[in-house]
């Protein structure tokens, strides 16, 4: 566990490298999680952890190192469903807040969470349907 | 939710924001760009890329026939993905009023 003190105040590729490290540790161990993931990336994590080092670093430190069309891999992935993608949050911002100061941490949630929604837009909105999708459904 | 290009793009079109896109959703016309709102992942990574500061997000109150327009757009002009030099005169109609009406341009772009 790191103390306050510790915390990281600035953001970094080593930094991103340690959140998505951390990130997709806890991802492999998650009950609702983990089998998605499991499924998609069945063999070696290394590629995927790679892509998403550049996308973070291409997101927050503007570096351009991340091409790519992540409404399309989304789109492919069977039985995807908005609890999902809270669940997804929720780690990401345990993650987020253990390694990073409330500043730095906070523009990664904000990002994230805007990035979040909008892929589910892509995925689920339905202009006869209300949004956000109801809980239930 | 989507960012879009506006009215301060055209006949400037520096073209810094294409290079941080990490989903390259800008598409490019003959003197503006737009991004695709299907494609845009709301980042927001562009937004302070653009010396122009033409874009915005689309929550933003009053862009409704920009949002239209981007996604108009972006569906017949070519991907653009790679940064060229902006026109010559750029500098010259940075922060000109209503440039929609008098030099939009819907002829599409040379793309990447």
């Amino acid at each position: 566990m790191m103390s306050a003190t510790t915390k990281l105040d600035h953001v970094s590729e080593h930094g991103i490298k340690l959140l998505v490290d951390g990130f997709y540790a806890k991802v492999r161990r998650d009950p609702e999680l983990a089998p998605i993931f499991l499924r998609a990336i069945p063999g070696d994590w290394g590629p995927h952890l790679n892509k998403m080092y550049a996308f973070w670093s291409s997101v927050m430190l503007t570096s351009g190192r991340y091409k790519g069309n992540p409404v399309v891999k989304h789109m492919a992935i069977p039985n995807i469903k908005p609890a999902l993608f809270e669940r997804w949050l929720a780690l990401f911002n345990e993650t987020s807040t253990e390694l990073f100061d409330d500043a730095v941490s906070a523009e990664f949630q904000v990002r994230a969470a805007r990035i979040a929604e909008s892929l589910q837009l892509a995925l689920f909105y339905r202009p006869d349907r209300p949004w956000p999708p109801q809980a239930a459904t | 939710m989507t960012f879009v290009v506006t009215d301060n793009c055209i006949r400037c079109k520096y073209m810094d924001c294409v290079e941080v896109c990490p989903v390259d959703c800008f598409y490019e016309g003959d003197n503006m760009l737009v991004i695709n709102p299907d494609e845009c992942i709301d980042c927001g990574v562009c937004e302070p890329e653009c010396p122009a500061e033409a874009i915005f997000p689309d929550t933003q109150p009053g862009l409704e026939d920009w949002v239209k327009l981007n996604g108009q757009y972006a569906a017949v002009w070519p991907n653009i993905t790679i940064k060229r030099d902006a026109p010559d005169d750029a500098k010259a109609f940075d922060g000109v009023a209503n440039k929609l009406e008098q030099y939009f341009s819907a002829n599409p772009g040379q793309g990447d």
